[in-house]
């Protein structure tokens, strides 16, 4: 029997309310650090640590961001001792989950045993595009091999249709000076996202072998509070299945699905032995599904 | 234990346009008082014209496709590690990821994508990834590409550059290119990657950084490059001994060293670290490409594969050892044995 990687500890950092001075960069740290404090592990014995945040102060391209935030949280600074390797996973809104799986996979392999998956997002221009609509915030997970074979992630499923890639873009115009973010989302991107749902939710319980009666919990990124309402209906799950917040958490892109887990198990709504079903989509356009047992 | 990785197929996508360093130095509006050529060594380098990072990253996909004999709907992942996301003027793209668009043009219609982005260590980094997903189990085959269209950096630089110590000055070392590596698990445990280690000491995050311009139009790299050479010089020979000793070589086993073509004076400066931390004589075996193609960033190491294979250097079954670094700073060391890929390459695409 295969073992699994766990959540062994979660940090978040909420959108703030009222005036807030700090960028992504700082809602990464503190992230990093809340997980870290409710983890039993040292920041030292953190091998790696994955970015994937999109959005980043001053629209920094490099190096890192990553290693901004390995500074940030004082992990193996120095070219001494143990060492940890940092480095940028973008994958739109779905690069939270994406880098779960990526370092979930590197744990699994023996290439790292503990690491941290680290987002966040800001928009540091002085006259953000109308477009920018997600409010600031920040997520961490730290992963290890679960101690129990029961527990953790199971399958991860992705799906892409780059035919509709146009319909969610951001780019980085350089024409002016400090350069400004222009995001563009075409109509039809829900329906989009929405479509890709029930595919990519069925390939992640296959994959796992489980059906969607054994389901306990849905947690997808709170894309918007229409498009979370119709989630039980392309799923066909009752409603109380699917945890929604999205009247009083706003979309956050990368850090959703984790904000939304966060809130979820702060309500009691994860219980041991469930299966939760964490869902994410973005930009490619791509959706992702994965099965994490608490 | 852990199946070895190995280099399946390469491609390389090398713009036509040619540049040297004294036409780019033309174009500064404050010409520095110095000789970057012989400072550097870089006496020209590729410029894409027409074509954007996106471009030069599914050309060299393309490419490596061709050789490979995995077809491109069998491949599970594509990782694209550019560093440099100018796909359009005046543009640089976040989402989707370039991985999307790679995947799209070269119909890899089940592949998982996403962009590893960890400046020029990328391709190494993005390797140790998929090296990761296919020792996982997640994946059997995988395509780790790049596209580098730099000179809107070099661009930057010349209209901004004030003097010959100015910060921005590294920008006018780069150049234009994309590669491609396809990735499988070695059927010969003789064969592949025998270390890959990446480090970030992130104290030295500090030292090279690239962003929008605060002066005007146009991305930015600055680099204090004397700081970076200093630390990297000071810790990656330390590293560099690991890796030999890990992979049971010694100096004496290895063929070819490939370090980040930076510039030539910096692999010269490299080579004399290592003597020192060795306490040994260094036997001429670095390879540099960085006088006739500049610093490409995160696809150097394999143009510079690319070049010596063709030039028939590097042969099948040839020991390699690839050192980089990065800004980070990120040391990188990496120890491959070639399997038949030189012979292959150079029937594909060398002169007949």
């Amino acid at each position: 029997m295969t073992r699994r990687v766990r959540l062994e500890s979660l940090g978040t950092s909420w959108p703030r309310r009222g005036p807030w001075k700090g960028g992504s960069l700082r809602h990464a740290v503190d992230a990093g650090r809340r997980c870290l404090a409710a983890s039993k592990y040292n920041p030292a014995d953190v091998r790696v640590i994955v970015n994937a945040g999109v959005h980043r102060d001053e629209h920094v391209c490099e190096p890192a961001i990553a290693a901004y935030v390995q500074h940030g949280l004082g992990v193996n600074v120095e070219f001494q001792g143990r060492r940890t390797l940092a480095f940028d996973l973008l994958n739109g809104g779905c690069g939270m989950l994406s880098a779960v799986h990526v370092v979930s996979s590197l744990v699994l392999a023996g290439e790292a045993d503990v690491g941290m998956v680290v987002a966040s997002e800001a928009n540091s221009d002085r006259r953000p595009d109308p477009g920018w609509t997600y409010p600031s915030s920040g997520a961490a997970a730290l992963l290890d091999v679960s101690p129990r074979r029961a527990a953790g992630f199971g399958a991860f499923a992705f799906l892409t249709r780059e035919e509709h890639a146009d319909l969610y873009t951001s780019v980085v115009s350089l024409a002016l000076p400090r350069g400004r973010l222009l995001l563009r989302r075409k109509a039809g991107l829900e329906d989009a996202w929405l479509a890709m749902a029930r595919p990519v939710f069925d390939e992640a319980l296959a994959r796992e072998g489980i059906g969607r009666d054994e389901v306990g919990l849905v947690v997808p990124a709170q894309i918007s509070a229409s498009f979370v309402r119709r989630l039980p209906e392309v799923l066909e799950l009752p409603p109380e299945k699917i945890f929604d917040i999205a009247q009083r958490l706003p979309d956050t892109l990368t850090t959703s699905t984790f904000l939304a887990l966060d809130a979820a198990r702060r309500e009691g709504r994860t219980s041991a032995g469930t299966n939760t079903v964490l869902m994410a989509f973005g930009s490619g356009i791509t959706a992702g599904a994965a099965v994490y047992r608490e | 234990m852990k199946p070895k990785i190995r280099i399946e197929s390469l491609g390389i996508r090398l713009p036509e346009k040619r540049m040297s360093t004294e036409e780019l130095m033309r174009t500064c509006r404050r010409r520095p008082r110095l000789d970057l050529e012989r400072i550097t060594g870089i006496r020209e380098r590729r410029v894409a014209e027409g074509e954007f990072a996106a471009d030069l990253a599914i050309g060299a996909a393309r490419r490596a496709m061709e050789l490979s004999r995995h077809r491109a709907e069998d491949l599970d992942v594509v990782v694209c590690t550019s560093i440099s996301k100018h796909n359009a003027p005046d543009e640089f793209g976040f989402e989707p990821a370039t991985a999307v668009l790679v995947r799209k043009a070269i119909g890899a219609k089940r592949a998982l994508v996403f962009d590893v982005v960890n400046a020029c260590a990328g391709m190494l980094n993005g390797i140790w990834v998929v090296q990761g997903l296919i020792r996982a189990g997640v994946a059997k085959c995988g395509l780790v590409v790049s596209g580098e269209h730099n000179m809107p950096l070099a661009r930057t630089a010349a209209r901004e550059v004030r003097h010959s110590l100015d910060r921005q000055l590294a920008a006018l070392t780069l150049g234009d290119c994309g590669a491609a590596v396809v990735l499988d698990a070695s059927p010969d445990e003789r064969h592949g990657f025998h270390w890959l280690d990446l480090v970030t000491g992130a104290k030295h995050d500090h030292y090279c950084y690239s962003k929008p311009s605060r002066r005007g139009p146009g991305g930015m790299l600055i680099t204090e490059a004397v700081g970076l050479q200093r630390k990297g010089a000071e810790h990656f020979p330390y590293y560099l001994k690991q890796a030999v000793d890990g992979s049971g070589w010694c100096m004496d086993d290895i063929q070819h060293v490939i370090p980040h073509q930076v510039s030539v004076r910096a692999i010269r400066r490299g080579v004399r670290e290592v003597g020192a931390f060795l306490r040994c004589d260094m036997p001429d075996f670095y390879l540099s490409s960085a006088e006739k193609y500049a610093n490409t960033t995160t696809t150097s190491h394999f143009l510079v594969i690319h070049d010596h294979v063709l030039s028939g250097r590097i042969r099948s079954g040839d020991n390699l050892l690839l050192v980089s670094g990065a800004s980070g700073i990120v040391i990188t060391h990496a120890t491959y044995t070639f399997d038949d890929l030189p012979d292959r390459y150079r029937a594909k695409w060398g002169q007949p």
